[in-house]
Protein backbone atom coordinates (compact mmCIF):
# COMPACT_ATOMS: atom_id res chain seq x y z
CA UNK A 1 0.00 0.00 0.00
CA UNK A 2 1.12 3.49 -0.75
CA UNK A 3 1.17 6.35 1.62
CA UNK A 4 0.77 9.42 0.70
CA UNK A 5 2.14 11.79 3.22
CA UNK A 6 1.67 15.30 2.07
CA UNK A 7 -2.31 15.36 2.83
CA UNK A 8 -4.65 14.29 4.92
CA UNK A 9 -4.22 10.39 6.47
CA UNK A 10 -8.10 9.86 4.49
CA UNK A 11 -7.20 10.90 1.33
CA UNK A 12 -3.39 8.55 2.04
CA UNK A 13 -4.42 5.54 -0.63
CA UNK A 14 -5.96 5.20 -3.82
CA UNK A 15 -8.21 3.34 -2.80
CA UNK A 16 -9.25 6.54 -0.07
CA UNK A 17 -9.14 8.95 -2.73
CA UNK A 18 -11.25 6.51 -4.86
CA UNK A 19 -13.83 6.17 -1.80
CA UNK A 20 -14.39 9.45 -1.79
CA UNK A 21 -14.98 10.22 -4.93
CA UNK A 22 -17.82 7.47 -4.76
CA UNK A 23 -19.36 8.70 -1.66
CA UNK A 24 -19.97 12.14 -3.50
CA UNK A 25 -21.41 10.25 -6.90
CA UNK A 26 -23.58 8.63 -4.37
CA UNK A 27 -24.40 12.02 -3.04
CA UNK A 28 -25.17 12.96 -6.57
CA UNK A 29 -28.25 10.37 -6.59
CA UNK A 30 -29.37 11.27 -3.50
CA UNK A 31 -29.44 14.79 -4.56
CA UNK A 32 -31.65 13.88 -7.41
CA UNK A 33 -33.61 10.97 -5.00
CA UNK A 34 -34.77 14.65 -2.65
CA UNK A 35 -35.30 16.45 -5.97
CA UNK A 36 -37.67 13.79 -7.19
CA UNK A 37 -39.64 13.48 -3.17
CA UNK A 38 -39.62 18.08 -3.55
CA UNK A 39 -41.39 17.48 -6.81
CA UNK A 40 -44.13 14.91 -5.55
CA UNK A 41 -44.37 17.70 -2.64
CA UNK A 42 -45.09 20.61 -4.45
CA UNK A 43 -46.90 18.67 -7.33
CA UNK A 44 -49.51 16.94 -4.33
CA UNK A 45 -49.39 19.89 -1.31
CA UNK A 46 -52.60 21.28 -2.53
CA UNK A 47 -54.32 18.24 -2.65
CA UNK A 48 -55.84 18.01 1.08
CA UNK A 49 -59.03 16.76 0.08
CA UNK A 50 -60.61 16.34 3.65
CA UNK A 51 -57.63 16.15 5.26
CA UNK A 52 -55.95 18.51 7.50
CA UNK A 53 -53.80 21.66 5.40
CA UNK A 54 -49.90 22.18 6.34
CA UNK A 55 -50.79 25.52 8.03
CA UNK A 56 -52.44 23.41 10.28
CA UNK A 57 -50.94 20.84 11.30
CA UNK A 58 -47.37 22.39 11.28
CA UNK A 59 -45.73 23.43 15.10
CA UNK A 60 -43.09 26.18 14.62
CA UNK A 61 -41.42 25.46 17.77
CA UNK A 62 -40.04 21.86 17.25
CA UNK A 63 -39.54 23.01 13.71
CA UNK A 64 -37.29 25.31 14.85
CA UNK A 65 -35.70 23.23 17.20
CA UNK A 66 -34.58 20.54 14.85
CA UNK A 67 -32.79 23.09 12.66
CA UNK A 68 -30.97 24.31 15.14
CA UNK A 69 -29.87 20.37 16.95
CA UNK A 70 -28.82 19.80 12.85
CA UNK A 71 -27.18 22.15 12.12
CA UNK A 72 -24.99 22.42 15.47
CA UNK A 73 -24.50 18.77 14.22
CA UNK A 74 -23.32 19.17 11.13
CA UNK A 75 -20.82 22.04 13.18
CA UNK A 76 -19.81 19.19 15.78
CA UNK A 77 -19.14 16.57 12.75
CA UNK A 78 -16.86 19.46 10.90
CA UNK A 79 -15.60 19.77 14.04
CA UNK A 80 -14.35 15.94 14.32
CA UNK A 81 -12.74 15.63 11.00
CA UNK A 82 -10.63 18.93 12.09
CA UNK A 83 -9.54 17.14 15.22
CA UNK A 84 -8.81 14.19 13.60
CA UNK A 85 -7.13 15.79 10.92
CA UNK A 86 -4.44 17.43 13.48
CA UNK A 87 -4.69 14.23 15.05
CA UNK A 88 -6.74 14.31 18.15
CA UNK A 89 -8.31 11.39 19.25
CA UNK A 90 -10.32 11.79 22.68
CA UNK A 91 -11.18 15.35 21.04
CA UNK A 92 -12.89 13.62 17.89
CA UNK A 93 -14.53 10.90 19.37
CA UNK A 94 -16.04 13.60 21.85
CA UNK A 95 -17.33 15.28 18.72
CA UNK A 96 -18.88 12.73 16.96
CA UNK A 97 -20.97 11.44 20.36
CA UNK A 98 -22.15 14.87 20.49
CA UNK A 99 -22.73 14.54 16.71
CA UNK A 100 -24.88 11.61 17.57
CA UNK A 101 -26.21 12.66 20.65
CA UNK A 102 -27.66 15.74 18.65
CA UNK A 103 -28.91 13.45 15.79
CA UNK A 104 -30.55 11.30 18.37
CA UNK A 105 -32.34 14.12 19.74
CA UNK A 106 -33.14 15.14 16.60
CA UNK A 107 -35.19 12.05 15.67
CA UNK A 108 -36.65 12.46 19.14
CA UNK A 109 -38.15 15.63 17.90
CA UNK A 110 -39.35 14.01 14.83
CA UNK A 111 -40.94 10.76 16.49
CA UNK A 112 -42.90 13.28 18.60
CA UNK A 113 -43.70 15.61 15.19
CA UNK A 114 -45.12 12.07 13.80
CA UNK A 115 -46.89 11.44 16.59
CA UNK A 116 -48.49 14.48 16.56
CA UNK A 117 -49.68 14.65 12.94
CA UNK A 118 -51.11 10.91 13.77
CA UNK A 119 -53.04 12.29 16.57
CA UNK A 120 -54.43 15.45 14.31
CA UNK A 121 -55.51 12.93 11.90
CA UNK A 122 -52.56 12.89 9.36
CA UNK A 123 -51.70 9.83 8.70
CA UNK A 124 -49.70 8.21 5.43
CA UNK A 125 -53.60 7.21 3.82
CA UNK A 126 -55.14 10.53 4.87
CA UNK A 127 -54.66 12.39 1.02
CA UNK A 128 -52.31 13.28 -1.16
CA UNK A 129 -50.50 15.91 0.97
CA UNK A 130 -50.33 13.99 4.23
CA UNK A 131 -48.42 11.17 2.18
CA UNK A 132 -46.14 13.24 0.31
CA UNK A 133 -45.57 15.21 3.62
CA UNK A 134 -44.79 12.18 5.64
CA UNK A 135 -42.77 9.99 2.47
CA UNK A 136 -40.27 13.10 2.38
CA UNK A 137 -40.01 13.54 5.96
CA UNK A 138 -39.46 9.95 6.63
CA UNK A 139 -37.17 9.18 3.70
CA UNK A 140 -34.92 11.89 5.86
CA UNK A 141 -35.96 10.75 9.06
CA UNK A 142 -34.53 7.24 7.62
CA UNK A 143 -31.25 8.68 6.17
CA UNK A 144 -30.96 10.17 9.73
CA UNK A 145 -31.52 6.80 11.34
CA UNK A 146 -29.32 5.22 9.37
CA UNK A 147 -26.59 7.72 10.16
CA UNK A 148 -26.83 7.39 13.99
CA UNK A 149 -26.32 3.33 13.20
CA UNK A 150 -23.14 4.25 11.40
CA UNK A 151 -21.77 6.77 13.03
CA UNK A 152 -21.99 4.51 16.05
CA UNK A 153 -19.87 2.03 14.57
CA UNK A 154 -17.80 4.37 13.50
CA UNK A 155 -16.86 5.70 16.91
CA UNK A 156 -16.41 2.01 18.58
CA UNK A 157 -13.77 1.49 15.26
CA UNK A 158 -11.76 4.88 16.31
CA UNK A 159 -12.07 4.15 19.66
CA UNK A 160 -9.98 0.29 19.34
CA UNK A 161 -7.75 1.68 16.50
CA UNK A 162 -7.14 4.58 16.53
CA UNK A 163 -6.31 6.68 12.99
CA UNK A 164 -5.70 4.60 10.31
CA UNK A 165 -6.44 5.39 6.38
CA UNK A 166 -9.00 3.37 6.84
CA UNK A 167 -10.90 4.70 9.89
CA UNK A 168 -9.75 8.23 8.89
CA UNK A 169 -11.57 7.48 5.56
CA UNK A 170 -14.59 6.52 6.93
CA UNK A 171 -15.17 9.07 9.52
CA UNK A 172 -14.53 11.44 6.58
CA UNK A 173 -17.12 9.86 4.21
CA UNK A 174 -19.29 9.85 7.56
CA UNK A 175 -18.85 13.51 7.77
CA UNK A 176 -19.63 14.01 4.14
CA UNK A 177 -23.50 11.99 4.94
CA UNK A 178 -24.15 13.89 7.69
CA UNK A 179 -23.35 17.31 6.41
CA UNK A 180 -25.49 16.37 3.39
CA UNK A 181 -28.40 15.35 5.81
CA UNK A 182 -28.11 19.10 6.90
CA UNK A 183 -28.52 20.20 3.46
CA UNK A 184 -31.70 18.19 2.91
CA UNK A 185 -32.99 19.37 5.98
CA UNK A 186 -32.52 23.29 5.18
CA UNK A 187 -34.58 22.52 2.06
CA UNK A 188 -37.37 21.06 3.92
CA UNK A 189 -37.14 23.44 6.65
CA UNK A 190 -37.76 26.21 3.92
CA UNK A 191 -39.70 24.55 1.69
CA UNK A 192 -41.81 22.83 3.05
CA UNK A 193 -42.27 24.23 6.45
CA UNK A 194 -41.33 27.78 6.32
CA UNK A 195 -43.52 27.61 2.62
CA UNK A 196 -46.35 25.86 5.05
CA UNK A 197 -47.02 28.23 7.36
CA UNK A 198 -46.17 31.65 5.46
CA UNK B 1 -6.05 24.38 22.93
CA UNK B 2 -9.67 26.28 21.84
CA UNK B 3 -8.27 28.04 19.08
CA UNK B 4 -6.82 24.54 17.63
CA UNK B 5 -9.94 22.78 18.15
CA UNK B 6 -12.55 25.27 17.18
CA UNK B 7 -10.79 26.59 14.10
CA UNK B 8 -12.22 30.21 12.97
CA UNK B 9 -13.70 29.29 9.37
CA UNK B 10 -15.95 26.26 10.76
CA UNK B 11 -17.41 28.49 13.76
CA UNK B 12 -17.32 31.40 11.42
CA UNK B 13 -19.22 28.97 9.18
CA UNK B 14 -21.48 28.12 11.89
CA UNK B 15 -22.57 31.30 12.48
CA UNK B 16 -23.48 32.27 9.63
CA UNK B 17 -25.53 29.24 9.13
CA UNK B 18 -27.74 30.09 12.33
CA UNK B 19 -27.72 34.11 10.94
CA UNK B 20 -29.00 32.62 7.58
CA UNK B 21 -31.62 30.38 9.72
CA UNK B 22 -33.04 33.41 11.68
CA UNK B 23 -32.96 35.87 8.02
CA UNK B 24 -35.41 32.65 6.95
CA UNK B 25 -37.84 33.00 9.70
CA UNK B 26 -38.81 35.79 8.96
CA UNK B 27 -40.96 34.55 6.33
CA UNK B 28 -42.95 33.12 9.28
CA UNK B 29 -42.57 36.15 12.48
CA UNK B 30 -42.73 38.93 9.46
CA UNK B 31 -45.90 40.00 7.16
CA UNK B 32 -44.66 39.50 3.65
CA UNK B 33 -46.08 38.87 0.59
CA UNK B 34 -46.09 34.92 -0.82
CA UNK B 35 -43.53 36.06 -3.89
CA UNK B 36 -41.47 37.93 -1.03
CA UNK B 37 -41.11 35.34 1.36
CA UNK B 38 -40.52 32.35 -1.55
CA UNK B 39 -37.52 34.22 -2.93
CA UNK B 40 -35.98 35.13 0.94
CA UNK B 41 -36.27 31.28 1.31
CA UNK B 42 -34.62 30.39 -2.24
CA UNK B 43 -31.61 32.61 -1.34
CA UNK B 44 -31.14 31.52 2.31
CA UNK B 45 -31.74 27.73 1.12
CA UNK B 46 -28.86 27.62 -1.23
CA UNK B 47 -26.64 30.12 0.28
CA UNK B 48 -26.86 27.44 3.39
CA UNK B 49 -26.39 24.44 0.88
CA UNK B 50 -23.11 26.61 -0.63
CA UNK B 51 -21.92 27.09 2.35
CA UNK B 52 -22.05 23.21 3.90
CA UNK B 53 -20.75 22.42 0.46
CA UNK B 54 -17.56 24.41 0.56
CA UNK B 55 -16.97 25.04 4.07
CA UNK B 56 -17.90 21.66 6.09
CA UNK B 57 -17.86 19.69 2.84
CA UNK B 58 -14.52 20.14 2.06
CA UNK B 59 -15.43 19.87 -1.94
CA UNK B 60 -12.82 21.57 -3.24
CA UNK B 61 -9.43 20.13 -1.50
CA UNK B 62 -8.68 17.04 -3.16
CA UNK B 63 -7.00 16.29 -6.79
CA UNK B 64 -10.39 15.13 -7.91
CA UNK B 65 -11.92 18.78 -6.99
CA UNK B 66 -12.96 18.83 -10.85
CA UNK B 67 -14.87 15.44 -10.86
CA UNK B 68 -16.83 16.03 -7.68
CA UNK B 69 -17.98 19.51 -8.66
CA UNK B 70 -18.71 18.51 -11.75
CA UNK B 71 -20.99 15.83 -10.26
CA UNK B 72 -22.57 17.60 -7.89
CA UNK B 73 -23.17 20.45 -10.58
CA UNK B 74 -25.16 17.53 -12.78
CA UNK B 75 -27.16 16.50 -9.75
CA UNK B 76 -27.88 19.63 -8.88
CA UNK B 77 -28.89 20.33 -12.61
CA UNK B 78 -31.06 16.91 -12.87
CA UNK B 79 -32.63 18.25 -9.31
CA UNK B 80 -33.79 21.49 -10.43
CA UNK B 81 -34.96 20.44 -13.90
CA UNK B 82 -36.63 17.77 -11.68
CA UNK B 83 -39.01 20.30 -9.65
CA UNK B 84 -39.38 22.61 -12.10
CA UNK B 85 -40.05 20.91 -14.75
CA UNK B 86 -42.75 18.68 -13.13
CA UNK B 87 -44.31 22.34 -11.95
CA UNK B 88 -44.21 23.71 -15.19
CA UNK B 89 -46.02 20.79 -16.34
CA UNK B 90 -48.03 19.47 -13.70
CA UNK B 91 -48.77 22.89 -12.26
CA UNK B 92 -48.23 26.41 -13.81
CA UNK B 93 -48.93 25.37 -17.10
CA UNK B 94 -52.92 24.55 -15.96
CA UNK B 95 -52.96 27.76 -13.95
Amino acid sequence: MKLDKTGPLEYSTQQNQMNILGFWIFLGAEIMLFGTLFASYFTLENGVGNGPTGAEIFEIAPVIWETIILLTSSFTIGLAVHAMRINRKNATLTFLAITLVLGLAFLGIEIYEFTHYYHVGATLQTSAFTAILLTTLGTHGAHVTFGLFWGAFIFLQIKKRGFTPETTNKSFIFSLYWHFLDVVWIFIFSFIYLKGLM
Amino acid sequence: MMKELFPIKQVMGFVFSLVLTAVALAVYFLDMSFQLGMTILLVTAFIQAALQLVFFMHAGESNDKNAIYTNVYYAIAIALVTVFGTLLTLIWGYM
